[in-house]
């Protein structure tokens, strides 16, 4: 390892940002590296392959026979076997054939289709979300803006009733931001995962007794095999859902706003040409993409670009690298939101293709429309903090302020959400199953 | 040339629709429907980019 090398299993690595510079040299010099580590030796070994060109990021993650989540898991450290076990209930952590079944239980919630009839809904509540901080000329844009629309649709669509939306976003944050102290710990991660655990279980017995149609019902009441899912698989179903619905689109959202608040003559494009918001949230996945990596588990030797990595060993992908990679992007450090881009690696492809991709398009695509149209000058009242991590281009805080605009209210369609709403189930969810369905 | 789709795979995505519509139709209840299953060689260039941007790698091509 020479003196410039960075070990990008350390958290700090990433505490200036994704480490843009060096990953260029990378995929100049040593686009498959092997990345010696001394840091927290017991978990993360002698070291990993780091692979930085978006070729191999795409050809890596649509060999799952040869590259396995479910042998090591997927993240770049190495749990302790015990902890393996109960992570391969996971669909992150599963390899096809068990993958392609377990995913099926949830995909058709998920596909474009699905979420197009979802759209109003997600409109509405974008709307309400802005209403909120209209009137207020500032706030903190995380917490008030981009956490919102995610956490209550995710829940919405899992079938958590809003009363109990809080304590279940609160303790999914500490899910993955244990690497940031102010977030907690490990050992704290690890209670919260328990607490969401016990939530999903309170959850399993009402849709039990009442089947509802939402996401938590079609997982109890699903089958796998023949089998429905015991009920570790169901509370870490449910935990992955939560994660993956709520900080994935909340920090795609924040950076988002970040780079056109950097970039005003990008942000008046789309003030001035709407139309362009899709191909603008490509860009946002493309520039900054909000999981960082994941890891790969080699399942047999293999020979990339003259380096021969061994059966065993621990490879890891890096997402914001592959969409830079010059070879596919011109002019890749860019923002360009009229860029015309083939196919960015954001949202990963394969068998672990981003299951709510559509679902995050379509509430990126609402929040920012309203913010463009209704808070158009909205800029940076104070300093961004950053999560510590190397998996999460997480963003803490981003205070902001604007020019206050009047409530614009709810529309006739809300109204008539709430209004049939009622129903005889305990947990009965109004967004997914009335009005819209 | 033939199109091969791999149903356990395909999540109706659309992706394909997009590329080739004359070849590919997700209908309402989100299945994706192969419209012309022997496509003529003209179409070969596109079929292939449906193939490679399918992000569920659902499509194949087998050769007659």
């Amino acid at each position: 390892m020479s003196t410039k090398d960075l070990d990008l299993a350390n958290p700090q690595s990433f505490d200036g940002g994704f480490p843009h510079e060096y990953l260029r040299r990378l995929r100049r010099e040593d686009p498959v590296h092997w990345n010696e580590t001394k840091f927290e030796p017991e978990r993360n070994g002698r070291g990993f392959w780091n692979i930085t060109k978006y070729e191999d990021v795409k050809m890596i993650s649509r060999s799952p026979h040869i590259f396995s989540s479910e042998e090591g898991g997927t993240n770049i450290f190495d749990v302790p076997a015990e902890d393996m076990e109960g992570l391969r209930a996971l669909l992150i952590n599963m390899d096809p054939p068990r993958h392609v079944k377990y995913r099926r239980l949830v995909a058709h919630n998920f596909t474009p289709r699905q979420i197009q009839k979802l759209e109003g809904h997600i409109r509405e509540l974008a709307r309400e979300i802005i209403d909120d901080v209209a009137e207020r000329g500032s706030c903190d844009f995380i917490n008030d803006i981009a956490a919102q629309l995610p956490m209550k649709t995710i829940m919405e669509i899992v079938g958590v009733p809003e009363e109990d939306q809080k304590q279940v976003f609160d303790l999914s944050n500490k899910l993955v931001g244990f690497d940031d102290p102010e977030f907690g710990n490990f050992e704290e991660g690890r209670m919260a995962a328990a607490q969401v655990c016990m939530y999903a279980n309170k959850l399993r017995e009402a849709v039990a007794e009442c089947p509802m149609d939402n996401l938590g019902s079609a997982l109890y009441h699903g089958k796998v095999d023949g089998e429905s899912l015991d009920p570790l698989q169901y509370n870490y179903f449910f935990l992955l859902l939560m994660i993956a619905g709520n900080e994935t689109t909340r920090t795609m959202t924040a950076h988002g706003m970040r780079l056109l608040m950097e970039h005003p003559e990008e942000r008046q494009k789309l003030i001035d040409d709407p139309s362009l918001i899709p191909n603008a949230v490509e860009e946002f996945l493309r520039h900054n993409p909000p999981v960082m990596h994941f890891r790969r588990t080699l399942m047999q030797d293999f020979e990339l670009r003259g380096k021969l990595m061994k059966k065993g060993q621990r490879l890891v992908i890096w997402y914001p690298s592959a969409n830079r990679d010059e070879d596919v992007f011109p002019d890749p450090d860019r923002f360009d939101v009229t860029r015309k881009i083939p196919e960015h690696l954001g949202l990963g492809t394969g068998e672990h293709y981003c299951l709510g991709a559509s679902f995050a398009r379509a509430q990126l695509r609402a929040i920012f429309h309203e913010l463009l149209t209704r808070l158009p000058d909205i800029e940076l009242a104070g300093p961004i903090r950053y999560l510590h991590s190397n998996f999460i281009q997480g963003i803490k805080e981003m205070p902001v302020h604007y020019t206050p605009v009047k409530r614009v209210g709810l529309s006739a369609d809300q109204t008539s959400v709430e209004a049939t709403s009622s129903g005889g189930c305990p947990m009965h969810n109004a967004a997914t199953g009335t009005a819209h369905a | 040339m033939k199109v091969v789709v791999d149903y356990d795979l395909c999540e109706a995505n659309a992706v394909c629709m997009r590329i080739l519509p004359e070849v590919f139709q997700v209908d309402n209840q989100d299945s994706l429907n192969v419209l012309v299953e022997n496509p003529p060689e003209s179409m070969r260039d596109k079929l292939k980019e449906a193939v490679r941007l399918c992000p569920r790698q659902a499509i194949t091509i087998a050769e007659d």
